[in-house]
Formats: structure tokens, C-alpha cells, sequence
């Protein structure tokens, strides 16, 4: 029962930051109708500005704070200079957005060498509830993505701005002539959406290891996590996302199999949970929870 | 109406270069030969992406993947079995990439509802982000080492060592698929997928089944993939995870979106160009490290300023999308 809630723990931990990268991603989409390829290389950004403040000596939560800012400000450079060009054309904009992704990913991986690194965690330790004890690090993540989403949500549904982006999702045309700027609100949007990412990438970096490839990473798993749980639904891709965490310690328990471990090693309980989760979406291509609001 | 004065450059740039690479070893020293064979393996995977993008618009990340499974299979094959025969290394290199494309083409483009580009180009990018883990943490496949081939590829007990023979073997399988492939595009065929391009919808209610021409299209370029990366396999007498995968997916996309998708010889001249730029800058270290950020912002800035690439300079847009299928005598006297 205790290691049954204590993975239960992990998995919900996992679902928070897959929930902040896909709801960044989600966003963008949904707004601008542009599935960001370079969304990975956000997550990337974020957890490799973390780790630049660690390596300078600075605080560590100095660097969490400071990525979503820092990678928001990169993608608002981005969405001025690039992105705009390419809102009739959504495809020519996944090439363009695929194409950035490159050029980041292969920047930073000659700067941090090709080696993986880790980052310690800004507070240490375990909490204790009961006999069991938890990291505290990541009760802090699952208690800020709740906060984050919650404002999100209420931004989205309370204030005057959210309003506009409402509206703009709705019918940009009419939204313009209503006296909206949609290339203000888009620049802004694409912004939000990145700083999510960074966001995501510092504060799950303590829990994983850096290293160059960590966005494309990132980037399937919210793919799959959305193409599991369903398109254009909140539900789904947060379910979609506790699946796949549920899979990779599920299929790491596998391993303990006698026989089955000659064949299993880390990787392919890695590359299992990618074809698991492939499989079920052509079973069920209209994910679990159905289309519904939004 | 089809106006006769227009002029072709296309057959013109076909020729053109087919005379030059005919020609060319003739000219150069064996170590270049070497490395222009090399482009022409690549061009066949070029080929291969060129078929899904520029003629079905299936977007895919996925022909590394394809290249390499053969280019693994054929590496196993030598290594563990011994088998190097090229009579035989072609079939499996065919057959790999056909199998292992027709799978992807089932779980992705035969699905219930009709795939979106995004989810068909995320689909086949896990894959390939899959395959290349796969690979690199597999020891019996040589893990991040790879796999070497030892043995020459061979006709009974004649060897073919890399140089002017190979290069000419290579050159008439590159002939040989880009035929076949140029005659699929321009036969009726090629006709109901540019109408696909166009409108995928509009073709389904015309009554082709649009999504089994595009897994047709794409299971033929996993062939073509397939025997690229056997080739390459033996060419090189290595293959690793680094010839599969995402990277070399990313150069498919680079060397077709260069050269000028829609035009079938445009991503061989893309090959070219990029390679060799490639070849030169190899020697000074500067750029070694930095060579994959240039890719990038070659792509970037190609997919901004100059969609239809190299080719396009030339050729125009009317010529690139070309005619289909044969003319008959009497719809050639009404165009006249």
C-alpha cells in the first residue's frame, strides 16, 4: 500500500510538469493554430538556464525564477521576428518552428559538452506524512503547477485580457474588428506559452538529468501524452500524461521478471511506453476523454 | 490550355547532371570518388523524402528511420552471418524498408479518421526518437558504438571495395529508383496525389481512397529508404545511431527543402550542395562543432525566403507541378 501511494506520488509529480509543458504548447496551438516543434527546446532552455545559474555560483531557485522570464523573452523575440510570418500557413510554420528547434538543441549541446549533468534541488529533503516521507521538491512542483494552472484559469476566464484571447481563439477576424490587436495578442500568447515551458524545464531539471536531447524528449512525450488523453479537452492530456508517467516505472517494474530482464534494459522500457502508447491511439484515435468544451 | 512555347528546363537540369556524374569520376581522385558516392546513397534517401513531401504531403520524420533499420539489418547480416553478397543486400535493404514503412503507414495513415499532417510528422518523429534509443543503449546491435562491417561488399568472390566501381553500382541504383519514381509522379498516379496535395477532402468525395494511395506512396519510399541505408551501410562499412534517427531524418528534409521539393531531381542537387559545402567546411574545427546550427539556419532560412529552394531559381512553379500521364493525339490537336 505505501509504495502504491508513493508512486502514485511520482506519477502525479511527472503529470504537473507535463501539464505545464503541454498546456504552453496547447495554447499556442489553439490560439494560432501552430503546433510549436520547438517546444522542447523551450523545456531545454529553461532547465539549461537553471543550470548556468547553478554553475555561476548563483542560488539555484535565482535560476528557476529566472527562466520563464528569460525563455518568455526569447520566445516573444521569436514570434516577432519569425512566427509571424507564418500564421496563414501552418504547416510552413511546423517546418520553420522544427527548424529553430534544431538550431537551439545544437547550440546548447556543444555548451554543456554532451554530458548529462545534474541539478540539486533547491530544497532538499523529505516531508513525512504518516510513516511514509515524500521529496519535498516534488510536493513544491505538484503545489506551484496547481497554483499556476488555477491562475491560468482564472486569467483566462476573469480578466479583461482573457477575454480578448478568448475571443481572438474564437474568430480572430472579428476579434480585429472589434479593435483588437491580434498580432499583440498572439506575440503575448506565444510568450506565455514559452514561459510555461521554461518554467517546466527548471523546475522538473532537479528530477531528471540535462542533457541536449531532453527537449525532443519532452516534445513526444506531450505529444503523446495529448493524442492519449484527447485533443482540445483540459482532461485529457493531464490523464494522458499520468499515463505515460504511469508506464515508464511500470514497464521498469517488468525488468524484475526473470528472463524478461536479459531483453529489457533501461532504453527499451523507454522506447516500450512510446509504442504502448502509439498502439493505443490507433486503437482509439479519438483519445479517452472525447472532445468536449473548449 | 496547354501552351507548346513554354519552355522545359527540367529534362534539361536532368540530363545535364546525369552526364555530369557519369563524367565525373574520370575527373576526380579516387578519395573524391569516394565521397561522391557517398552523396549519391544519400540522394536516394532524398528521393525517398521527396516522394512523401513534395508529391503526397505526408510530412515524416521517419525516413531515417527506415534507412537505418536496413542499414542495421544488412550490418547484422554481415556481421553475424557473414553474408556481404550485393545481389542479396539489395532485396533485404528493399524489403527492410518497405516492412518497417508499411507498419509505420498502418499505425499512422490507415488510422479510423484521416491523420493530420502533425500527427502523421509527431508519429514518425517518435519513432524515429525511439528507434535511435533503441539502438544506442543495445549491445548486441553495439550500443552508441555501432556496428562495423568488415567484409567487402561482393558478387560470388569478386569484391567491390569502395571507389570507381561502387560509384557506379550506386549511381545506376540511383538511376534506376529515380526512374521508376519519376514515372510513378508523372503517371495518372502522381495525378490523383497532387490532387490529394491540393485537397484531401475534395479527392476522398471524388471517390479515391486518398489514404491508401498515401500509404502506398509512403511504404514505396521506405523501399527506396531502405536501400539507401543498405548501401550506405556497406559504403561506409559502419552504421551507428547517429545514421539513425532524427539526425539523419533532418538531413532527408534539409537536402529535399534545399534542392526544391516537388521537382524529384531538386533534393539530388540538394544532396549535392549540402554535402559538399559539408565536405569543405569539415576541415577547419571552427565550424565542425557549429556545422548542425548552419543546417539549422540554412533550413530556417529556406522554409522562410525561399520555399521552393535551389530549383526554383530555375524552374518555374508551372513547370515544377508539370503535366500527368500521357497526352492522347486528340487532346494534343485541341491544345494545338
Amino acid at each position: 500500500m505505501d509504495e502504491i501511494i508513493k508512486i502514485v506520488f511520482d506519477i502525479v509529480s511527472f503529470s504537473c510538469i507535463m501539464v505545464l509543458i503541454v498546456s504552453g504548447l496547447a495554447i499556442i496551438a489553439s490560439l494560432m493554430g501552430i503546433f510549436n516543434f520547438a517546444h522542447g527546446e523551450f523545456v531545454l532552455l529553461g532547465a539549461y538556464t537553471t543550470w548556468l545559474f547553478q554553475e555561476s555560483g548563483l542560488p539555484v531557485w535565482a535560476g528557476m525564477l529566472a527562466a520563464p522570464f528569460i525563455v518568455g523573452a526569447f520566445g516573444f523575440f521569436l514570434e516577432v521576428t519569425i512566427i509571424r510570418r507564418f500564421y496563414k500557413a501552418a504547416i510552413v510554420a511546423m517546418l520553420a518552428t522544427y527548424a529553430i528547434g534544431l538550431i537551439v538543441r545544437e547550440i546548447v549541446r556543444p555548451l554543456i559538452g554532451g554530458r548529462f549533468y545534474k541539478v540539486s534541488e533547491p530544497i532538499p529533503g523529505l516531508f513525512e506524512i504518516g510513516d511514509m516521507s515524500f521529496s519535498i521538491w516534488r510536493g513544491v512542483i505538484i503545489v506551484l503547477t496547481i497554483i499556476i494552472m488555477t491562475s491560468c484559469y482564472l486569467f483566462l476566464t476573469k480578466t479583461n485580457y482573457g477575454l480578448k484571447i478568448r475571443g481572438a481563439m474564437e474568430n480572430p477576424a472579428l476579434a480585429r474588428t472589434c479593435g483588437i490587436s491580434t498580432a499583440k495578442l498572439y506575440a503575448f500568447t506565444f510568450a506565455f506559452g514559452a514561459a510555461l515551458a521554461g518554467l517546466a524545464g527548471a523546475l522538473m531539471v532537479p528530477l531528471y538529468t540535462l542533457f541536449a536531447d531532453l527537449g525532443l524528449r519532452f516534445l513526444v512525450m506531450a505529444f503523446l501524452s495529448v493524442m492519449l488523453g484527447g485533443v482540445g479537452t483540459f482532461e485529457g492530456p493531464v490523464l494522458g500524461s499520468a499515463l505515460i508517467g504511469a508506464m515508464v516505472p511500470g514497464f521498469q517494474w517488468l525488468r524484475e521478471i526473470p528472463y524478461i530482464v536479459d531483453f529489457l534494459s533501461p532504453i527499451f522500457s523507454e522506447v516500450l511506453v512510446f509504442l504502448t502508447a502509439i498502439i493505443i491511439v490507433k486503437i482509439r484515435p479519438q483519445g479517452l476523454i472525447k472532445r468536449g468544451r473548449i | 490550355m496547354r501552351s507548346n512555347n513554354s519552355r522545359k528546363y527540367l529534362p534539361i537540369i536532368e540530363i545535364c547532371l546525369l552526364v555530369g556524374l557519369i563524367v565525373a569520376p574520370l575527373f576526380i581522385n579516387e578519395f573524391m570518388t569516394v565521397i561522391l558516392t557517398r552523396m549519391l546513397i544519400l540522394g536516394l534517401l532524398a528521393i525517398s523524402f521527396e516522394l512523401c513531401w513534395g508529391y503526397s504531403g505526408i510530412m515524416t520524420f521517419g525516413q531515417g528511420l527506415f534507412f537505418g533499420m536496413a542499414g542495421y539489418v544488412v550490418a547484422l547480416f554481415a556481421n553475424k552471418a557473414g553474408f556481404v553478397q550485393i545481389w542479396g543486400v539489395i532485396p533485404i535493404g528493399l524489403l527492410v524498408g518497405a516492412i518497417t514503412s508499411f507498419v509505420i503507414a498502418w499505425l499512422l495513415l490507415l488510422g479510423r479518421k484521416p491523420p493530420e499532417i502533425i500527427f502523421v510528422a509527431l508519429g514518425t518523429l517518435t519513432f524515429s526518437y525511439a528507434a535511435e534509443r533503441l539502438v544506442s543503449g543495445w549491445y548486441w546491435v553495439g550500443g552508441g558504438n555501432g556496428l562495423s562491417i568488415f567484409d567487402f561488399l561482393s558478387f560470388g568472390s569478386f569484391e567491390i571495395e569502395a571507389g570507381r566501381l561502387f560509384y557506379y553500382i550506386a549511381g545506376t541504383i540511383l538511376l534506376i529508383s529515380y526512374l521508376i519514381s519519376r514515372y510513378l509522379v508523372k503517371s495518372q498516379l502522381g495525378l490523383v496525389l497532387a490532387g490529394t496535395r491540393q485537397n484531401e477532402k475534395r479527392m476522398a468525395f471524388l471517390g479515391y481512397r486518398v489514404r491508401t494511395y498515401k500509404a502506398l506512396v509512403f511504404t514505396f519510399a521506405g523501399a527506396i529508404a531502405g536501400l539507401g541505408g543498405a548501401l550506405y551501410a556497406h559504403h561506409e562499412g559502419f552504421i551507428g545511431p547517429n545514421n539513425m534517427g532524427i539526425g539523419i531524418s533532418t538531413m532527408a528534409v534539409l537536402y529535399t527543402l534545399f534542392g526544391g521539393a516537388g521537382s524529384l531531381i531538386g533534393p539530388i542537387i540538394g544532396v549535392l550542395a549540402i554535402e559538399t559545402i559539408s565536405f569543405n567546411l569539415s576541415d577547419i574545427d571552427a565550424f565542425k562543432s557549429f556545422w548542425p546550427v548552419i543546417l539549422g539556419v540554412i533550413l530556417l532560412v529556406i522554409v522562410t525566403f525561399k520555399p521552393d529552394g535551389l530549383i526554383g531559381f530555375i524552374v518555374s512553379q508551372r513547370e515544377r507541378i508539370g503535366t500527368f500521364g500521357k497526352i492522347s493525339k486528340k487532346n494534343k490537336n485541341q491544345d494545338s
